[in-house]
């Protein structure tokens, strides 16, 4: 086996080269990283650390509205032998209320927690119960917090669409809740964690969830969004059984691909584009390795100790996936993607960051340091 | 714990009072109302210091002696010699009562003759039925019901397996069952269900069986497996703490007799007549509880003016089992502003036959149909209260006649304690406390919600009780 320093130095000197004009071109931003061994620690007091290894948060927030998706996967029922979501495959309440307060310090004006809750239009607040969180805690981290379920119309009275700048993979453009747009700073809130259909759930493929079921959902109207949604997105988003509701963009290429491993990946990357990312929080306190949720077969929980934070979610994804024991720029049929193409890169080739370690700058703890091997 | 010609002698201990009416009884034995009953696989009378001061008093013997039978009796004990099909069953009865046990539990399908041949042999002692489901009320008057058929409560493992990020986990219990007989019959209601064979019950799975019926107003007729009964037999410490956490659990719910008395609320009604679907585990009423969704059962024949009262919404399975009077209750209580769901066209509701006592996967498509509305009619709706972080959970919600007092039972079915646990309650309550077996009696913050008051529990192990006051 590779001594820590050996496979470092690997993973950041050994770009494809087919790769290698879109990862010079892309922007970087620096990611910061800290040990964290436990949610018993002072989280808040790291994430502070964190994002002041920054440069803090001020010029980003200040007077404005921050919204934040937030990683809740899947039904809050469904456990790894019991355990709370938030200590396997959901982002920690700690971590959500310890942001919120650091966003509220900075002078953030409003914050908006979303999340396309699963399988239901409900309020975004009962699914957070369902999974053990005080949401009166979470309320009083900060000034003006709100919440907002994602997964349908929620709040507002109409869809926002992003459309994919330049040549877009799946979609020329999605619709999504209003929240998305209605927001000076978007914020992903990810768990450092394995996804059995993408390779690693992480900052990118954690807005995968800002997809309303509405109108992507195995059961979206067919020509207007479905309000009271009850399933998740496979058949429109995964298999491309079927399109969206027709009252937003269709798939460019529909029928041309069933493949989930190329079509969410190339959908996120889509997503990472027409919802640019201003702040990626990647939570590894503790975790899932082996995929996204208890619902894949051999998941396992782990312990990594570490949040991670960047300015660009392609340079965060790729600093949290070397901190997993991958090489961010592995091409598919490599670990972690050995049955799917590698969101990272996709993001990359639409110029929203580079996943070149070589060209980022980690501060705080090493990757070295934080490395914590997902496939051991 | 079978055989042939077995004698199972159940014995009951006094705890106090003298007997209530019953021939035959101790001057110290209490109530028959009162029986906490246990299957014990000891004949020996040492085997009764188990015991101790702990709440049980029903113990299942075998070979059921006169020996044992008078220890059973110095101590307070009275005792039930069960006779079993297969029994030379007058002689065995017989016997059982020469020996001086209080009188004869039959366990299993006996014919009407058979039981009527016992009851005149045990002369004014007690016969108690242990019988299939689907015989229960046909002893109604009598001073116990109970059956030996029964669902094992807990998750099921494909449940903790399941693939896919959807749903709900669901949970066998023999709660909707009791509630359908309690709402049938004031009468103490035994569940006489063994721990399934070849499986390794631990400590937390006992409890989940006593609360299960614990938290319905019925008794779990405890019941060892032959593993655990020997280690305890052996004295052994692991299995000795395991026994004393189940006699603190079981205990627990003897201690407050008053939560019995109180009927079950919740503003969702389900009629359904207990002689039939009511009979089974798994269905309607099981459903809207995994759900937790308070509904309140009310036995077909039993709908009358006045017993919707509290109700919005209601459910009725089988709209062509009312007579006129029936269906006039119904009319009234949706002119009234009730919402009234029926169950799918064709749809009759049945009693099981033979040993059946869950839905087969046909019945339980058909009842998807009903559920599907159910749970649509319902969706966030709180009626009468909201649980959340409560996947493996099941809870009973009841309310005084007067509205001043409620209390809310929950009990966890999962291997792990669940922490953070939410509630949200319908109405005006003022204060509000967390009882738990383990000793736990403390009040619990309220704070006013969307359309009443909420309270958080930090933490279920198998169970809690919220008692509500206004």
């Amino acid at each position: 086996m590779m001594t820590r320093r050996e496979w470092i130095a690997t993973i950041s000197a050994a770009p494809l080269l087919r790769e290698a004009s879109a990862a010079t071109a892309a922007p970087v931003a620096p990611v910061s990283i800290a040990r964290c061994a436990s949610y018993d620690e002072d989280v808040t007091a790291k994430l502070g650390v964190l994002f002041d290894q920054l440069g803090g948060l001020g010029g980003l927030v200040r007077g404005k509205t921050v919204t934040i998706k937030l990683n809740m996967t899947g039904s809050p029922s469904i456990r790894l032998r019991g355990l709370a979501p938030a200590l396997t495959h959901y982002v920690h309440p700690k971590v959500v209320g310890g942001v919120a307060y650091h966003l509220g310090q900075a002078g953030a004006r409003r914050i908006r927690f979303v999340e396309s809750a699963w399988a239901t239009a409900g309020p975004l607040e009962e699914t957070m119960l369902d999974s053990g969180w005080n949401v009166r805690a979470l309320q009083s981290a900060a000034a003006g917090v709100e919440f907002e379920n994602t997964n349908a119309l929620g709040k507002s009275k109409s869809y926002a669409r992003f459309k994919v700048p330049g040549n877009a993979y799946m979609y020329p453009a999605y619709d999504l809740n209003r929240a998305f747009e209605d927001t000076d700073v978007f914020v992903s809130l990810a768990k450092l964690k394995n996804h059995a259909t993408c390779g690693v759930t992480l900052s990118l493929k954690n807005c995968f969830g800002s997809l309303p079921a509405s109108i992507y959902g195995d059961d979206a109207g067919v020509d207007e969004p479905n309000e009271s949604p009850t399933s998740g997105r496979d058949r429109v988003g995964h298999q491309g059984r079927r399109q969206p509701s027709k009252s937003a963009p269709q798939e460019l290429n529909f029928g041309a691909n069933h493949d989930p491993g190329y079509r969410v990946p190339h959908i996120v990357a889509d997503l990472s584009a027409a919802r640019p990312i201003h702040l990626a929080i990647v939570e590894g306190v503790e975790s899932m390795a082996g995929g996204e949720g208890p619902w894949v077969q051999g998941v396992r929980a782990v312990k990594p100790g570490v949040l991670i934070a960047g300015l660009n979610p392609v340079c965060t994804d790729a600093a949290a996936a070397a901190v997993m024991g991958y090489n961010p720029r592995a091409g598919r049929g490599t670990a972690p993607f050995q049955t799917c193409d590698n969101t990272l890169l996709l993001a990359e080739g639409h110029g929203v960051g580079a996943a070149d370690l070589g060209r980022i700058d980690v501060r705080g703890v090493s990757i070295a340091q934080a490395l914590y091997r997902y496939d051991s | 714990m079978r055989g042939d010609g077995c004698i199972y002698v159940l014995a009951c201990l006094a705890m106090s009072g003298l007997a209530g009416g019953q021939a035959g009884a101790s001057p110290r034995l209490p109530k028959i109302a009162d029986w906490v009953p246990a299957r014990w696989p000891w004949s020996d009378a040492a085997s009764l210091d188990l015991i101790g001061g702990g709440p049980i008093n029903c113990l299942l013997v075998r070979p059921g002696t006169a020996e044992f039978a008078a220890s059973a009796t110095s101590r307070g004990l009275a005792t039930l010699a069960v006779v079993v099909p297969g029994d030379d069953v007058l002689t065995t009865a017989r016997r059982a009562l020469a020996a001086k046990v209080t009188g004869i539990a039959l366990e299993g399908d006996f014919s009407a003759d058979a039981i009527a041949a016992v009851r005149q042999a045990a002369g004014g002692a007690i016969v108690v039925e242990l019988g299939p489901r689907n015989r229960i009320l046909a002893n109604s008057a009598a001073p116990v019901l109970a059956t030996n058929q029964g669902v094992w409560p807990g998750m099921p493992e494909m449940e903790r397996m399941r693939a896919g990020p959807s749903g709900s986990a669901w949970i066998d219990t023999n709660t909707g069952f009791i509630r359908g007989m309690r709402a049938a019959s004031d009468a103490p209601l035994w569940i006489a269900n063994q721990p399934p064979p070849k499986t390794l019950v631990t400590a937390v799975r006992y409890m989940q069986a006593i609360a299960d019926a614990g938290m319905s107003g019925a008794r779990w007729v405890l019941a060892l497996d032959d593993g655990f009964a020997a280690r305890l037999a052996k004295r052994d410490p692991k299995a000795l703490a395991d026994w004393g956490r189940m006699l603190a659990l079981a205990s627990y719910f003897e201690r407050h007799p008053e939560w019995r008395a109180l009927p079950e609320y919740g503003k969702l009604a389900l009629v359904q007549d207990p002689a039939k679907g009511g009979l089974l585990s798994g269905g309607i009423l099981d459903m809207i509880a995994v759900k937790h969704t308070p509904v309140r059962p009310i036995p077909l024949q039993n709908l009358a003016p006045g017993s919707l009262k509290d109700a919005s919404l209601a459910v009725n399975l089988d709209a062509g089992a009312l007579t006129s009077e029936e269906q006039a209750v119904l009319r009234d209580f949706t002119r009234s502003g009730g919402t009234l769901l029926t169950g799918p066209p064709g749809w009759t509701d049945e009693a099981p036959t033979g040993d059946k006592i869950t839905l087969d996967k046909r019945e339980l498509e058909r009842l998807n149909d009903i559920w599907r509305e159910v749970n649509s009619m319902v969706g966030r709706r709180n009626l009468g209260v909201r649980l959340f972080n409560a996947a493996s959970m099941l809870s009973n919600f009841l309310v005084s006649k007067d509205g001043r007092t409620a209390v809310l039972h929950l009990v966890n079915y999962s291997d792990y304690p669940v922490e953070n646990v939410s509630v949200q309650f319908l109405g005006n309550y003022k204060r509000a406390d967390l009882l738990t077996p383990e000793g736990v009696e403390k009040p619990l913050e309220l704070y006013q919600t969307e359309d009443g008051w909420g309270a958080d529990i930090d933490k279920v192990t198998v169970c809690a009780t919220v008692r509500l006051e206004q």
